[in-house]
C-alpha cells in the first residue's frame, strides 16, 4: 500500500483583526492511495483548512509556520501558485465544496463549465470532449444529460449541483478528491443518493477521497480510515472498525457514544461539556483537556505525542 | 414562473411611466415655483403690456394650472416645446443645434470614466490591501473632493494658457474635446472604481471562484472569464444610477470650457430666465435618465441567465 | 395576568436589556475601528483645522476681506500678501479664511435642511409602509432622475440669487439619499428582535419609534451627514460659480474661483487657492465619512 498524501507536523496560522489564529498546530495525516479517508471534527477545528492546504487554495492571510505536506513524495508547501495550478489542481487533486448553491458559476451553462474542465486535459476534438462530458455526467448518475447540459446552475437542485461538481472535478481524472462537507447542505434522502454515487466511484475506480465532515454516521458508510480532529490537531487515526469498536481518545469516545444515540451530528454534542476553544488563545498542553473527564495535571502542560497503539491505530493522548 | 416574470415587467413599466409623469410635472412646475406672474418672471418687469399678454396667450398662463400642464405636455408630444424668449425661435430647433456637441462630450467622458473606473476597480480588488489598492481607493476620494468646474479651470490654465497644447475653450476640432472629456471622465471614474472593486471582491470571495481554481484553470482565466463576467453584470445598473451625476458634472464643465452644448445653453437660459428652454432641457435630461434605468434593467435581464432562463 | 404571561413578559424585558447592552458594545467596536483608520483620523484633523479657521478668522489675518485697494490689484504672492491680491486689491488669503465661514455655514445648513426632510420622510416611509411608502419612494424616483446640481440650479435661478435660496433649492432636491438610507435602515430595525420584543409586550407605536427606531437610526444619520457634507460643499460652490448662488462681494470660495477665472493668466493664485481650500475641506469630510462607513458596516470591510 502506497501513501498518496502524508502531512507531517503541519502548523499554520491566520492573521485576523482580533489576533493570530493558530488554526493548525502539528497535524499528522496519512492517506493511503485508493482509500476513502474521513476527517471528522467540530466546526472550526481546522479540517477544511487542512483540505485547502493540500490544494493550495488558502486565503492570503494564512501563514504556514512549519511542517510538510507530501503528495506522492513531493512537498506541496514548497510549490508556487503556478506549480499548484499546472501540476496539482484538477490534474492530481480536485475538491468539492460544502455549498452546492454557490460552487458553480451562475452565468455559465453546465456544458460550458464542464467543457472548461475537460479542455484543460489536452487538445482533443470538440466532439470527443463533449462525449467525455456526457460520460462523466452519466457516471454520477445524473438523468437526462442532454437537456442538463444546456441548463444553468440555478435551474438545478442542490443534489444535482453537487453531483455536477463531482463530475466536473473528475473531468481531468485526478488521483485524489477532497470532499469538504459535500452533503451538509443537502436533504437526508439526497445525501444517501450522493453517497451512493461516491460508493460507486470507490468500487469502479482507484480514486482516493479525503472526506471532511462533522457527521460520523456518513463516514461509517463510505470510509476505510478515519482521522479525528480537535482544535487544530489530529487526536486519533484508525480504521473505521477500530474507531467504533476500540475508540481510544476520550474525544473519539464521546463522538462514538453520540452516534449511538439518536442524533449523530457534532453540532448537538451536548454530552461533551464546554465548547470548542477559540484558537486565538488555545489551551496549553492537550487542547481537549478543559473538556476531558480523564484529564490529569500533566495534560495542561504537555502536548501529547502521537503514539501507535495498534496496527495503523494512532492516538495523541497522555493517558494511553 | 413566466407569469411572475411578466408581472415584474408590468410593474417595472408602470413605475417608469409614473416616474416619467412625475418628472414632466417637476419640469413644468419649475416656472411656478415662486409666487408672481410667470410672464413677468420670463420677460422681466419692463416689457410692454402687449408682450406680457402675448406670452400669457402663447403658454395659456391665464388657464388653471392643470390645464396649462395639459397644454404643455400635449405640445411636448407634438414636438412643440415652446419658443425661446431670448432667441424667439422654437426650443426644439435650438436643442437640435446643440445636442451633438453634448452627446460627443458626454459619450467620450462616459467612455473614459467607465473604462478607467472598471479597470482601477479590478486592479484594486485583485491587489487588495497592497499599495496599489490604497492608491486606487485614495485617488477616487481625491477626484471626488475636487469641484469639477475648478478641475476644468486648472486644466485650462495648465494645458491651454501655460503649455498651449489645446485651444482655450470653444469647439475647435478634436483637441478641444480632450480636456473637457478628461475633466469629467477622470472625476467620474471615481463613481465606478469603488463599486467595481466591491463587486469584484464579493465575487472573488465566492465558492465558485475557488471551485474554478480547483479545476486547475489559469489565474488570468479565472479573473477574466469568471470573476469579471460576474462582477460586471451589477455594474450595468450602477452606471445607469450614476448617470445623473455624470450629466450634472458635464453641464458645469461645458460652462468652464465654453462648450457650445446643451449644458452651457441650460445655464445661460437659467440666468436669462428663458423658461421654455429650461423646462425642455430639464425634461430631456430627466427622461434620458428614466429611460436609461429601464434599459439597464432590460439589459440586466438579458445578460444574467438567472433572470433570462427563469422558465 | 397569569404567571406564564408574567414570565413571558420578564423574558421580553430581559431580551430588550440584553440587546441594548449588545448595541452599546457595538458602538464601542465602531469607535475602535474608526480609530484604527488612519485616513479617518487625518480627515478629523483636517476638519478641525477648518473649524478652527472659521472660528478665529479675524484673529488670523490683519486684513479685512472686503476692503479694496486699487493700488494693489492682482499682486502676486508676497510677504505682505501670502496668497497675493485679487482684482480689487483684496487680500486673497484673508478672503479664503473668511470664506471658510460661508462654506461651512452653507454646507451645514444644506445638510441640516435636506437631512431633516430626508430623515423624517425616510422614517415615515419605512415605519408606516403602504401608501405613504409608495408615494415617498416614487417622489424619490422622480427627483433622482434629475442631476442634483442641475435641478438645484434651475430652482435657485428662478427664486433669485442669495444664500437662502441655495439652501432651499438644495434641500428640495437633495433629501432623497437620506430618505432611502434611513428607510432601509428602519426596515431592518423593524425586523429586529428588540422591536419584536417591544411589540410583544404591547408598547405603542410612538414609543417604539422614540425608544428604538430613532436611537438606532442615529448612527446611520450621522454617517449620512458626514457623507453628504462634501456633496453639499461642492454643490454650493458650483452654484456660486454658475452665478446662481452666493453673490460677490461675499468672500465665498466658489465666487472667488469664478471671478479669478477672468484673471487666470495674470493672477492664477486667486482661482487656484480658492479651489485648494474647497478640496482641503471636502477631502477632510470625505475621509471621515469613509472611515465612519467602514467602521459601521463591517461587511464592506470584510469583503
Amino acid at each position: 500500500m502506497a501513501k498518496i498524501l502524508e502531512i507531517r507536523d503541519l502548523k499554520l496560522s491566520f492573521e485576523t483583526e482580533e489576533g493570530t489564529v493558530e488554526a493548525l498546530d502539528g497535524v499528522y495525516l496519512d492517506v493511503e492511495e485508493g482509500h476513502f479517508h474521513g476527517l471528522i471534527g467540530e466546526t472550526g477545528c481546522g479540517k477544511s483548512i487542512t483540505g485547502l492546504t493540500v490544494i493550495g487554495l488558502l486565503d492570503n492571510n494564512a501563514r504556514i509556520e512549519r511542517g510538510e505536506v507530501l503528495f506522492r513524495g513531493k512537498d506541496l508547501l514548497k510549490f508556487t501558485e503556478r506549480q499548484f495550478q499546472r501540476e496539482i489542481r484538477g490534474k492530481e487533486v480536485a475538491m468539492v465544496f460544502q455549498d452546492p448553491a454557490s460552487s458553480l458559476d451562475p452565468v455559465f451553462s453546465i456544458k460550458d463549465q464542464m467543457l472548461e474542465a475537460v479542455r484543460l486535459n489536452k487538445k482533443e476534438e470538440k466532439q470527443s470532449n463533449e462525449r467525455i462530458v456526457k460520460e462523466l455526467l452519466n457516471k454520477v448518475k445524473l438523468p437526462d444529460v442532454e437537456s442538463l447540459l444546456e441548463k444553468y446552475p440555478h435551474q438545478l437542485s442542490g443534489g444535482m449541483k453537487q453531483r455536477v461538481m463531482i463530475a466536473m472535478m473528475l473531468g481531468r481524472n485526478p488521483s485524489m478528491l477532497i470532499a469538504d462537507e459535500p452533503t451538509t447542505a443537502l436533504d437526508v434522502s439526497i445525501q444517501a443518493q450522493f453517497l451512493r454515487v461516491l460508493m460507486d466511484l470507490k468500487n469502479t475506480t482507484n480514486l482516493t477521497v479525503l472526506y471532511i465532515t462533522h457527521n460520523l454516521a456518513v463516514l461509517t458508510e463510505i470510509c476505510d480510515e478515519v482521522s479525528v480532529m480537535y482544535a487544530g490537531r489530529i487526536v486519533e487515526t484508525a480504521s473505521i472498525g477500530d474507531v467504533f469498536n476500540n475508540p481510544s481518545h476520550p474525544y473519539t469516545r464521546k463522538l462514538v457514544n453520540s452516534i449511538l444515540r439518536a442524533d449523530s451530528t457534532l453540532d448537538s454534542l451536548e454530552e461533551i461539556p464546554g465548547s470548542v476553544p477559540r484558537l486565538i488563545n488555545p489551551p496549553p498542553g492537550c487542547r481537549f483537556h478543559p473538556r476531558c473527564e480523564e484529564a490529569v495535571d500533566e495534560c495542561s502542560r504537555v502536548i501529547p505525542p502521537v503514539k501507535e497503539i495498534g496496527t495503523n491505530h494512532l492516538v495523541a493522548c497522555l493517558r494511553r | 414562473m413566466a407569469g411572475r416574470k411578466r408581472s415584474f415587467w408590468i410593474r417595472r413599466i408602470v413605475r417608469t411611466l409614473v416616474t416619467a409623469f412625475g418628472v414632466s410635472l417637476v419640469a413644468f412646475l419649475i416656472l411656478h415655483l415662486t409666487p408672481g406672474d410667470p410672464a413677468k418672471i420670463m420677460l422681466g418687469p419692463y416689457a410692454s403690456e402687449a408682450a406680457y399678454e402675448a406670452i400669457r396667450e402663447r403658454y395659456h398662463l391665464n388657464e388653471p394650472l392643470p390645464l396649462q400642464y395639459l397644454y404643455w405636455i400635449s405640445g411636448v408630444f407634438r414636438g412643440d416645446l415652446g419658443d425661446s424668449i431670448r432667441y424667439n425661435r422654437p426650443v426644439l430647433e435650438l436643442i437640435k443645434d446643440r445636442i451633438g456637441p453634448t452627446l460627443a462630450l458626454m459619450g467620450s467622458a462616459l467612455f473614459i470614466s467607465i473604462t478607467l473606473g472598471i479597470f482601477l476597480g479590478i486592479v484594486a480588488a485583485i491587489k487588495r490591501n497592497t499599495p496599489i489598492d490604497y492608491f486606487a481607493t485614495f485617488q477616487a476620494v481625491f477626484w471626488l473632493s475636487i469641484p469639477p468646474f475648478w478641475l476644468g479651470i486648472l486644466f485650462l490654465y495648465i494645458f491651454g494658457l501655460q503649455l498651449r497644447w489645446v485651444p482655450i475653450g470653444g469647439m475647435v476640432g478634436f483637441t478641444s474635446l480632450i480636456f473637457p472629456a478628461l475633466t469629467i471622465g477622470l472625476r467620474d471614474e471615481a463613481w465606478f472604481a469603488r463599486p467595481m472593486r466591491a463587486e469584484m471582491l464579493e465575487v472573488l470571495n465566492q465558492d465558485y471562484i475557488k471551485a474554478v481554481k480547483a479545476k486547475g484553470l489559469k489565474y488570468s482565466s479565472v479573473i477574466v472569464k469568471h470573476a469579471l463576467r460576474n462582477a460586471l453584470i451589477p455594474m450595468i445598473t450602477m452606471i445607469a444610477l450614476r448617470l445623473p451625476w455624470v450629466i450634472g458634472g458635464s453641464v458645469v464643465v461645458e460652462v468652464v470650457f465654453s462648450w457650445g452644448g446643451l449644458g452651457s445653453f441650460l445655464v445661460s437660459s437659467v440666468l436669462a430666465r428663458d423658461y421654455p428652454v429650461v423646462q425642455a432641457i430639464l425634461l430631456l435630461i430627466a427622461m434620458l435618465v428614466v429611460v436609461a434605468n429601464l434599459v439597464a434593467d432590460l439589459l440586466y435581464s438579458v445578460i444574467d441567465p438567472r433572470i433570462r432562463k427563469e422558465s | 395576568m397569569s404567571d406564564r404571561d408574567q414570565a413571558l413578559l420578564d423574558e421580553a424585558v430581559k431580551d430588550i436589556a440584553r440587546l441594548k447592552k449588545q448595541r452599546s458594545s457595538q458602538l464601542y467596536l465602531v469607535w475602535l475601528r474608526f480609530k484604527k483608520n488612519r485616513l479617518a483620523l487625518v480627515g478629523f484633523i483636517m476638519v478641525c483645522i477648518v473649524l478652527f479657521v472659521a472660528a478665529f478668522a479675524p484673529l488670523l489675518t490683519p486684513y479685512d476681506p472686503y476692503e479694496t485697494d486699487p493700488f494693489n490689484r492682482l499682486k502676486a504672492p508676497s510677504r505682505d500678501h501670502w496668497l497675493g491680491t485679487d482684482e480689487l486689491g483684496r487680500d486673497v488669503l484673508t478672503r479664503l479664511l473668511y470664506g471658510t465661514r460661508i462654506a461651512l455655514l452653507i454646507g451645514v445648513l444644506i445638510v441640516l435642511f435636506e437631512g431633516t426632510i430626508g430623515i423624517s420622510l425616510g422614517i415615515f416611509s419605512g415605519f408606516f409602509g403602504g401608501v405613504i411608502d409608495s408615494i415617498v419612494m416614487r417622489l424619490v424616483d422622480v427627483l433622482r432622475s434629475f442631476p442634483v446640481i442641475i435641478l438645484a440650479m434651475a430652482i435657485a435661478g428662478i427664486m433669485g440669487q442669495g444664500i437662502m435660496n441655495v439652501i432651499i433649492a438644495m434641500g428640495i432636491v437633495g433629501w432623497t439619499t437620506y430618505a432611502r438610507m434611513v428607510r432601509s435602515k428602519i426596515l431592518s430595525i423593524k425586523e429586529s428582535d428588540y422591536v419584536e420584543a417591544a411589540r410583544s409586550i404591547g408598547e405603542s407605536k410612538a414609543s417604539i419609534i422614540l425608544r428604538y427606531i430613532l436611537p438606532n437610526t442615529l448612527p446611520t444619520a450621522i454617517v449620512m451627514v458626514c457623507i453628504m457634507m462634501p456633496t453639499a460643499l461642492i454643490a454650493s460652490s458650483t452654484l456660486s460659480f454658475l452665478g446662481v448662488g452666493v453673490q460677490p462681494p461675499t468672500a465665498d470660495w466658489g465666487s472667488m474661483i469664478s471671478a479669478g477665472r477672468d484673471y487666470l493668466l495674470d493672477a492664477p493664485w486667486i482661482s487656484t487657492s480658492a479651489g485648494l481650500a474647497i478640496m482641503f475641506t471636502v477631502l477632510g469630510f470625505n475621509f471621515i465619512g469613509d472611515g465612519l462607513r467602514d467602521a459601521l458596516d463591517p461587511t464592506i470591510k470584510r469583503a
